[in-house]
C-alpha cells in the first residue's frame, strides 16, 4: 500500500516538469494540437501526414468537429497550442467552439491549419474570411486547369491539377527545392487585396479558372489565372501563423503516394511533391522554423561600455542587438544581411544596415546627427516568413554645452588678427599722440 | 563748361590740400589713426564677402573693434580741436583720458565677443 502511493508520488514528480513543457516563449514550437475532423476515417486516409506530425513530437488530439464536448480553453487557459481543422463540410462546431472562439485562438498567438474542399460550409468560409482569404462564392466550383492538370486524372475533367508555382521562400518551404509538382484537387480562393499579412504559397497557373466541372459555363468565371490561390498563409501581427488550403486531398495519403506528370511536359515523377510540401509547411506553421527572438538593444559611446543616459550631437556611438532563430530544438544565432536600425525622431535621421557576426550579434556604429531632441533606436524587421521584430529604445540628444564649442576657428584668424592689430594700433597711437614734438 | 568744372575740381582739391597742411600735427595723427582703423575694417568686410560669414560673431567683433575705435578717435579730435567753440572749456587731457578709458572698455567687450 505504502509502496504504491510512494511510487505514484515519485512518478508524478517526474512527470510534472514534462507536463509544463509546452508552447512558451522559450520554446515556441507548438506541442498540443487539436485536430477536428468531420469524418474519423480521415485519420487513416491522411495517416502519412499525421504520423509525420507525431514523429516530430506533436501530441495530436483527434476529435469530430461536432463533438459536443469540444473546448479550446478551460478556466481561461488554452488547452491546445495549435489547431488543425480538416472539416470542410461541418456547418456548426460542437462544444464551445465557433468562428469567434477560433478567431480568439489565433489572436492569442496560436497557430491554425484550415482546409476547405468541395462543398465548403459557410462556417469554414467565415473563418477563412477572418484571415483575409475569400473562397469562391459558388459552392460547387472547383479549380479547373486545362493545361496544368495531372495526366493521372481519372475523371478527365481536369480538376486534379499539378501545381508548381510555389512561393520563393526558404523559410516557408525549406531549403530543399520541391522538384515534383504538387497535386491539388479542390476549391479556389483569392486573397483580400487590402490585407498585407496574407500571401500565396501555392498559386494556380495563369490558365486555371474556378467553375463547376459538371455543368456548362454560362458566363466567364470570376476567379481566373494567377489570382487564384491554392494554398495561402497568413502571419498575424502577433506572429500567429495560419495556413488555408483549398483542398483536403492535398494532405491525403493517396495524393502523397501517387506519381505525377504534368500534361504537356515530359518529366514524370515517381512521387508528387505533396509530402515534402505539407511537411515543410507544417514545420513553418508550427514555429519550427522562421521564429526569431531578439535580445535587448545595446548602445554606448565608442570607447565606453556603459549605456549613457543622454548623448550629445555629433557623438560617435556603437549599437548592437542579438537575434536568435529557433531551429525546432534550440536557439541558433540568426544570420542575415538585411537587418537595419533607424535613429528616429518623427522620421529616421540615420538608417544603417547592421553587420552580422556568426554568433547572432548585429552591430554598427554611426555619428549622432546634428539635431537635438528625443530620439529612438528602432529595429523594425519584417521578412517574408519570419516573425516580425519591432524593438525600440528611447534616448535623448543634447546640443553643445557653452564650453564644448570649437575654440580657435581657422576661418576666423583674420578677425582675431584685426582685433589685436587694432589694440596694438591704439597703444602705439596713444604714445605717439602724447609724446610727439 | 567742362573745362570750368575740371578747373573747379582742381581748385577745390588744391584749396583742401593747402588748408590741410595748416592743421596742427596732433590732429593729423588722429586722422591717420582713423584711416588705419577704417582700412582694417574694410579689409575684414572684403574677407567676409569672400569666405562667407561662418563665425559671424568673430566677424562682428573684429569690425566693431575697428569702427568703435575710429569713432572714439573722431570724438577725441572734435574735443581737442582748438577751432571748436563748443569744447573751449574742456581740457585736452580730460578728452584723452576719456578716449583711453572708452577704448579699454571697447576692447574688453570685443575680446569677450570674439568667441
Amino acid at each position: 500500500m505504502m509502496n504504491l502511493s510512494r511510487s505514484v508520488a515519485l512518478i508524478s514528480l517526474f512527470l510534472l516538469p514534462l507536463l509544463s513543457f509546452s508552447f512558451s516563449v522559450d520554446n515556441p514550437t507548438d506541442r498540443r494540437v487539436l485536430v477536428l475532423l468531420d469524418d474519423l476515417s480521415l485519420k487513416s486516409s491522411h495517416s502519412i501526414f499525421f504520423n509525420n506530425l507525431k514523429s516530430r513530437g506533436f501530441d495530436l488530439d483527434f476529435k469530430l468537429a461536432d463533438d459536443s464536448k469540444l473546448a479550446l480553453q478551460r478556466y481561461g487557459q488554452y488547452l491546445f497550442d495549435g489547431l488543425i481543422i480538416f472539416a470542410p463540410s461541418t456547418e456548426r462546431l460542437g462544444g464551445s467552439l465557433d468562428s469567434k472562439s477560433i478567431a480568439d485562438f489565433v489572436d492569442s498567438g496560436r497557430d491554425l491549419i484550415l482546409s476547405a474542399d468541395t462543398s465548403a460550409s459557410d462556417l469554414i468560409r467565415g473563418i477563412a474570411t477572418e484571415c483575409g482569404v475569400d473562397f469562391d462564392e459558388d459552392s460547387s466550383a472547383m479549380v479547373i486547369d486545362h493545361t496544368s492538370f495531372s495526366v493521372s486524372d481519372v475523371d478527365g475533367d481536369h480538376t486534379l491539377i499539378a501545381a508548381d508555382d510555389l512561393v520563393k521562400s526558404d523559410v516557408i518551404l525549406g531549403k530543399a527545392k520541391i522538384e515534383a509538382p504538387v497535386l491539388f484537387r479542390g476549391v479556389a480562393h483569392s486573397l483580400n487585396p487590402t490585407n498585407n499579412l496574407v500571401f500565396k504559397v501555392l498559386s494556380a497557373s495563369p490558365s486555371a479558372y474556378s467553375a463547376n466541372p459538371s455543368s456548362k459555363l454560362s458566363s466567364p468565371p470570376q476567379l481566373t489565372g494567377s489570382a487564384i490561390s491554392l494554398v495561402s498563409v497568413m502571419q498575424a501581427r502577433n506572429n500567429a501563423r495560419v495556413v488555408i488550403s483549398g483542398s483536403l486531398q492535398l494532405f491525403s495519403d493517396r495524393l502523397i503516394r501517387s506519381g505525377v506528370q504534368k500534361a504537356g511536359s515530359q518529366n514524370q515523377y515517381e512521387k508528387s511533391g505533396n509530402e515534402q510540401f505539407v511537411t515543410e509547411l507544417s514545420k513553418w506553421v508550427f514555429h519550427e522554423r522562421g521564429h526569431l527572438k531578439a535580445g535587448s538593444l545595446v548602445h554606448h559611446r565608442v570607447g565606453e561600455t556603459d549605456e549613457p543616459a543622454i548623448y550629445r550631437i555629433k557623438d560617435d556611438l556603437e549599437f548592437s542587438v542579438e537575434i536568435y532563430e529557433w531551429s525546432g530544438k534550440s536557439w541558433e544565432p540568426y544570420v542575415a544581411n538585411d537587418v537595419q536600425v533607424q535613429f528616429y525622431m518623427m522620421s529616421p535621421y540615420v538608417l544603417k544596415t547592421l553587420s552580422a557576426d556568426k554568433k547572432g550579434l548585429f552591430h554598427t556604429s554611426f555619428k549622432v546627427p546634428d539635431v537635438y531632441g528625443v530620439f529612438q533606436f528602432k529595429v523594425e524587421y519584417e521578412k517574408l516568413g519570419y516573425t516580425t521584430l519591432s524593438l525600440s529604445k528611447q534616448i535623448p540628444v543634447r546640443p553643445y554645452r557653452h564650453n564644448e564649442y570649437e575654440r580657435f576657428i581657422p576661418t576666423a584668424y583674420p578677425y582675431y588678427g584685426a582685433c589685436f592689430t587694432t589694440m596694438a594700433g591704439f597703444f602705439v597711437f596713444s604714445f605717439v599722440y602724447l609724446y610727439h614734438k | 563748361m567742362v573745362k570750368s568744372t575740371t578747373k573747379d575740381a582742381q581748385d577745390l582739391f588744391h584749396s583742401l590740400r593747402s588748408t590741410y597742411v595748416a592743421t596742427p600735427t596732433n590732429l593729423k595723427i588722429i586722422d591717420l589713426y582713423v584711416c588705419f582703423a577704417v582700412f582694417t575694417a574694410l579689409i575684414q568686410v572684403a574677407y567676409m564677402a569672400l569666405v562667407g560669414s561662418f563665425p559671424f560673431n568673430s566677424f562682428l567683433s573684429g569690425v566693431l573693434s575697428c569702427i568703435g575705435t575710429a569713432v572714439l578717435a573722431v570724438c577725441l579730435r572734435i574735443q581737442v580741436n582748438k577751432e571748436n567753440k563748443e569744447f573751449k572749456d574742456l581740457a585736452p587731457e580730460r578728452a584723452f583720458a576719456d578716449f583711453v578709458l572708452c577704448n579699454l572698455v571697447l576692447h574688453l567687450v570685443i575680446i569677450n565677443f570674439l568667441g
